[in-house]
Formats: structure tokens, C-alpha cells, sequence
């Protein structure tokens, strides 16, 4: 099995490159050829990651987030996922440069930083921690694919409203449909934090004696989960517009960053597993 | 049926386009369908020539031809029923063009493929060649040449629209609006159109919107009699008294102003206070006018996105530059389909000559084999002949192949060498 592993581990990372590559072919060559080959591709490599994390989990009988590289892994995933089912939404595969590159990324720093034996965490065996930590992965992973296509949108915002024409122009979707693709990451973001929250809550309830509800992280968690809803809400009062909307995104992963970053060097170490 | 002589034929095409002729002359030899096919049949009734087809559009009229021999006697018979029965100044002013063999194929590829349109990639001429195609084949002008020509070039045409840019991006003001639409709408089904003014510019945006399925068409303009005419020429319009554009706009999803207006008759405050009645829809305003119909402050405006004719005109012009920049993957395409046609073409034109050596060569086995015959037993008789017979088809196999791919010269060279003429189809 540890062989499969090791193996596993080197194919991912060629396997999301060559996916993203050819989303790449998509956005800057507008390759007809690959535009059909890139679901396939994509579902292929999430399949084949998918039975890796299970290899994983079968392998040291824990959810595999116990390492760094294999939290990398997870995070990878938990992307390539979130942008599936967005680019199902839309109907549309010329933004999947943009969002599956960063998952690329995220899966060769797991494959280089990977380690043979991971430390062996009677945390990770809790199926509510499991519960809490895939739901809080797959709600982040979409906030970043929220934020991305919130990007994507004012870049073509800003080109419409300056008339200045680049290739953005030429290969994005339209607005409206940049902005359905947005809302539906938000959407799955919240409600995969929202579940986060609620598992983490039964399982911290049942670990911790000391009380945990004021610790900065979980502020920090509870806060961000209130701006994405007040965000949500707001669009669907059809207060705010795709420019809000997309300016709130690119906020809300600035405080995700703030809040895992900053919160978890200065402020707790209650969220500081590895 | 014509017997064809013993020459080898190339093809022809006579034709004038927008860079021979002015338009008065084009419309002089343009062609209606119901005229394109009577030609055609009278033309391929001539003993002059056995095929023929006949581009016909605003821009260009060309006739491509397969003669019946190659002497001047069908480029005569083409030039004067199509060109010169109409418009006998051609001739005089050398306003039309002749091309032969490869370069003829050629040209029609190009024409097919967009690389010969007045504005480069349009995408209209692939569908008139397939209608020439059509009054061709009505006609019964089409044989084995025209066919694979026409189908050569068809075929080249849609490769080069799907396989490379050649055709993407809007190249008129109309499609340039639609095509700003199109980055902001999900669909241009049931978007509201308002167009403010309703002259020639109008009609063309309208004409670009409306046919891409867009929804409800309003029109404001200060005549109500230009209003009406528009309303002619687009039944579905709904006209809107000119003092209520405001509200009409809070109504619509795109808007076009072209009118000949000296001031601004769209401004800030007004169109602000149309977005506050449209909850958050995204609105498109194309202003066309010169001097300005519409105050430069409107930009400014949230979400709405105001292109003024300098921005549109970017917009084409930097599309033509990208289609340019295709040309050279177009015309490597059209190289390699063309040389399969040429190839295709020598091998019909080699194989009379490879018939006639065939069977010369069997001739002269039959005869030598008769002269022996007797001098072998009758149970070996079939065996010299199955001798004879392999030697012959493995001795000639590899010339009829170099033949098949050979040029003209060459296939008579060998015609020359083993003394293969007509009276060899007789024996």
C-alpha cells in the first residue's frame, strides 16, 4: 500500500498539471479540441485523488489532514471539487485556468513536503473532527473560488466600463454568467462553513472543558460566516449588485487569510494542529 | 455525351470581384438563382464545355469551368454569355480575371474560406458557395471535377471557420454591439432593445440584435414619421414617444442612440434615476452618434457600460487585426487540401494513359503468348498464363503509381515512350 501511495503521490501533481494545462489551451488559445477534453480530464484526476485520500485514510486509519502535505492534498481537492461543480453551474470551462491552477499548486507543494510516516493524532480519528474539517475545507475552498471569480468579474467589469478590449474580453464568460458562478461558490462556501461550525461545535463540546466559544479563531470563523451571510442576503434583497457581490468575495478570503494566518501565529492554538 | 479529346483540361475560372470591378459593373453580372441555373444549362450544352458552376454575390461573380478541350474555345463561350452579354466594358477595361489549372482551385478555396471577402472571414460567402453548389447540381452542370472543386472548397471553408479564428469577433458596428452584449448578458434572448433614433445606423443595429433572438424592441425618435418607417421594416417595434426615453430605458437592457442630434439626449441624472427603477439588471448603452447622443458622464453610472463610436471602432478594428493574423493558418490549411485536390486531379488525368498501357502491355503478351502456345503441353497453358499475367501487373504496378501523382509532362512523356495514342482504345 505504501507503494501505491508513493506512486499516487508523484502521478497527482502531473495529473492536475496536465488537466490545467489544458484549461490553459482553453483560456489563451480558445483550443476547440481541448474545451472538450477538460471535464473528462478534470473528473478523471478528481476520481483518481479521491481514491488517494481514501488509500490515505485506509493507510493510517485518520482522516488525512495530519500532516502538511496531506492537508495540501485535501485543500487541492476540496478546490478541483468546488470548481466542478461551479463550471457545471455556468456551463462554461474557459475560467478553469484560474481556479485550477491554484489546486496544481497546492498538490505539488503536497507531493514535495510529503513524509512517510505521518504523526499519529487520536484527533484525527474522530469522525466529528472529520466531519468539521472536510465541511470547513470544501466552505474555504469555495470562498477561494468565490474570490476568484470575483476577480474575474471586475476585470471584465473594468474593461467594459473603460473600453479597453484584452483577451479577458475575448475568452470570459459574460458578467451575468460570472456572477452566477460567483454566487454559487458563495453559496456552497456557506454552507459548507456553516456545517463546519455546527460539527465543530458538537465535537468541541464533547473534547474541550475549558470553555472555547471566545478563543480568536472561532470569532474570527463565526465573524467571517456573518459577512458571507449578511453578503448573500444583501444580493438577494438585490441590494447589492455583481460588482458588491464580487468586491465581497475578494474581502471575505482577505479575512479568511487574516484569520488563519495572523489569528493562529498571535492569537490561539487551539486551531494549531500540526 | 461529348467525347472527351486527348489533350489534358484545365480547369478555369473567369470572374470579376471588388477589387477587378466597381459595383455598377458587379450588378451588371450578378445573378438571380433562377438565372444562374439557365445559364448553367446552356453553358454546359455547348461542346466547349462539360462543367460548370457560378459564384453570384453582391461582391463578386465567378464562373469556374471544366472544358470540354483546352483551347481558348470555352474561356471564349464563358467570357461572352456570362460577362460580356451584360457588360461588354469588362473586356475593354480588363476589369475581370482569368485563372487556370491550380490557381483556379485555389482562388474558390480562398473565396469559400473568406480570405478573398471585401471584410476578411465573413462568414456569408461560405453559405453562397453552397448555393452555387445547389444551382449548380439544379442546373446539371456539375460532374466528377466541379463536384470535388466545390467540395474541396466547402470543406476548406468551414475547417478554416471552426479551426481557426479567421471568422471571430464582430467586424461591423451591428455585430460589435452584439458582441459587447454578449459579455455582459447571459443570453441575448428576451433582453430589451431601446433604439433612440431610427435612421440607416439604427436599422443596421436592430437588424444585427434582432436576428441574434433578442426580446422586446422599443423606438424613441423626435419624427414619429421615422418612427413609423422603422416600425415597417421591424414589425415588432414598439414606439415610445421620444419625452419618455427615460422610462423606456429602466425597461431595457441594451440601449442604442444614433441620432443627428447636436447635443447629448441622454444625460447622467436621467439615466441614474432610470437604474434606480431596474434593481440590479446591467444595462448596455451604444452611442452612435457624432457629436455625441449621449453625455460621456453616463459611463459613470453603476452598471452601466456606455461605448461611444470611438470604442466600437476599436473593437472592429482590433478584430480585423486578430482575423489577419490568421491568415497564415488558413492558407497552410488550404495548401494541404489544395495539393490533395491537384494530387486527386493528376491521378484522373494519368489514368487514361495508365488504361492505354495496360492494355498495350496485355496486347503484347496475348500476342507473344499466342506465337508460343503450341509449343507447350496443355496442362501448362494455364500456368504461362498466370506467368504472364504477374509479370505484366508487377512489372507496370510501380509506374501506374508514379503516373497517378505525376504531372502533365510527365504522363505524356510516357505516352510518347511507349507510343500510347487514341487508336490504342480501339484495338
Amino acid at each position: 500500500m505504501d507503494t501505491s501511495i508513493r506512486i499516487a503521490t508523484a502521478i497527482l501533481p502531473l495529473l492536475y498539471a496536465v488537466t490545467t494545462t489544458a484549461y490553459a489551451l482553453v483560456f489563451f488559445r480558445d483550443d476547440q479540441r481541448a474545451r472538450g477534453w477538460t471535464f473528462p480530464m478534470v473528473i478523471g484526476t478528481l476520481i483518481f485523488h479521491f481514491g488517494y485520500l481514501i488509500l490515505l485514510t485506509v493507510r493510517w486509519s485518520q482522516f488525512p489532514v495530519a500532516t502538511v502535505s496531506q492537508a495540501l492534498s485535501a485543500v487541492a481537492f476540496a478546490v478541483a471539487l468546488v470548481y466542478i461543480f461551479v463550471e457545471r453551474m455556468g456551463r462554461e470551462p474557459s475560467t478553469g485556468f484560474w481556479m485550477l491552477a491554484p489546486a496544481t499548486i497546492f498538490e505539488i507543494l503536497s507531493a514535495l513536503m510529503r513524509t512517510d510516516n505521518p504523526p499519529d493524532n487520536e484527533l484525527f480519528h474522530s469522525p466529528l473532527f472529520a466531519a468539521h474539517t472536510g465541511l470547513a475545507l470544501l466552505g474555504y475552498a469555495a470562498f477561494v473560488i468565490a474570490a476568484g471569480y470575483g476577480f474575474l468579474f471586475l476585470r471584465l467589469y473594468h474593461e467594459l466600463k473603460l473600453r479597453r478590449f484584452s483577451l479577458f474580453f475575448d475568452r470570459l464568460p459574460p458578467l451575468e454568467v460570472l456572477e452566477r458562478m460567483m454566487i454559487g461558490a458563495l453559496s456552497a462556501g456557506f454552507t459548507g462553513l456553516m456545517g463546519a461550525v455546527i460539527f465543530g461545535s458538537i465535537w468541541a463540546f464533547q473534547t474541550y472543558d475549558e470553555p472555547w466559544q471566545t478563543d480568536p479563531k472561532i470569532i474570527g470563523t463565526l465573524s467571517i460566516l456573518l459577512f458571507y451571510g449578511v453578503s448573500l442576503m444583501m444580493r438577494r434583497m438585490n441590494r447589492w449588485h455583481g460588482r458588491q457581490m464580487a468586491i465581497a468575495a475578494l474581502t471575505g478570503v482577505a479575512a479568511i487569510m487574516f484569520s488563519m494566518i495572523a489569528v493562529n501565529l498571535f492569537f490561539t492554538e487551539l486551531h494549531d494542529f500540526f | 455525351m461529348k467525347k472527351r479529346p486527348e489533350e489534358s483540361l484545365e480547369l478555369l475560372a473567369i470572374g470579376v470581384d471588388h477589387q477587378s470591378a466597381t459595383v455598377e459593373l458587379r450588378e451588371k453580372v450578378a445573378y438571380s438563382q433562377s438565372q444562374a441555373e439557365e445559364l448553367l444549362s446552356t453553358l454546359v450544352a455547348t461542346p466547349e464545355i462539360d462543367e460548370a458552376c457560378l459564384v453570384s454575390t453582391c461582391n463578386r461573380t465567378e464562373l469556374y469551368l471544366w472544358p470540354h478541350s483546352n483551347d481558348e474555345g470555352a474561356y471564349r463561350v464563358g467570357l461572352e454569355r456570362v460577362f460580356l452579354n451584360r457588360a461588354p466594358e469588362i473586356e475593354e477595361e480588363g476589369r475581370f480575371f482569368v485563372k487556370r489549372g491550380e490557381l483556379a482551385a485555389r482562388h474558390l478555396m480562398e473565396v469559400a474560406s473568406g480570405l478573398q471577402s471585401m471584410v476578411l472571414g465573413e462568414p456569408e460567402i461560405l453559405g453562397q458557395v453552397k448555393q452555387a453548389n445547389g444551382f449548380a447540381e439544379a442546373a446539371g452542370a456539375t460532374g466528377v471535377v466541379i463536384k470535388k472543386l466545390l467540395r474541396t472548397a466547402i470543406s476548406t471553408g468551414g475547417r478554416a471557420r471552426s479551426e481557426t479564428a479567421i471568422g471571430h469577433g464582430a467586424v461591423s458596428f451591428g455585430y460589435a454591439v452584439v458582441d459587447l452584449a454578449r459579455n455582459i448578458f447571459q443570453s441575448l434572448e428576451n433582453q430589451t432593445v431601446l433604439m433612440v433614433g431610427a435612421g440607416e445606423m439604427s436599422r443596421s443595429v436592430a437588424r444585427s440584435l434582432t436576428e441574434r433572438g433578442t426580446g422586446r424592441l422599443l423606438v424613441a425618435n423626435r419624427s414619429r414619421q421615422r418612427a413609423e418607417e422603422f416600425q415597417e421594416i421591424f414589425p415588432r417595434a414598439e414606439i415610445i414617444d421620444f419625452d419618455d426615453r427615460y422610462d423606456a430605458l429602466a425597461l431595457a437592457d441594451i440601449g442604442v442612440a444614433s441620432t443627428g442630434a447636436k447635443e447629448p439626449i441622454l444625460h447622467g441624472p436621467g439615466v441614474e434615476q432610470a437604474m434606480k427603477k431596474r434593481s440590479s439588471r446591467l444595462l448596455l448603452l451604444a452611442d452612435l452618434g457624432v457629436p455625441r447622443n449621449i453625455a460621456p458622464g453616463v459611463g459613470d453610472v453603476e452598471n452601466v457600460f456606455l461605448q461611444d463610436i470611438d470604442s466600437l471602432e476599436n473593437l472592429i478594428s482590433r478584430n480585423l487585426k486578430k482575423r489577419r493574423e490568421e491568415v497564415p493558418r488558413v492558407e497552410e490549411m488550404l495548401e494541404r487540401e489544395l495539393g490533395r485536390f491537384v494530387e486527386w486531379q493528376r491521378a484522373r488525368n494519368a489514368e487514361p494513359v495508365i488504361a492505354r498501357l495496360q492494355k498495350k502491355a496485355e496486347n503484347l503478351r496475348r500476342s507473344e503468348l499466342d506465337a508460343i502456345r503450341d509449343r507447350f503441353p496443355e496442362e501448362n497453358q494455364e500456368d504461362l498464363e498466370r506467368l504472364t499475367r504477374s509479370l505484366i501487373r508487377k512489372l507496370l504496378h510501380h509506374p501506374s503509381r508514379q503516373l497517378r501523382s505525376a504531372d502533365t509532362e510527365t504522363a505524356d512523356l510516357v505516352a510518347g515512350l511507349f507510343q500510347l495514342n487514341k487508336d490504342d482504345d480501339k484495338a
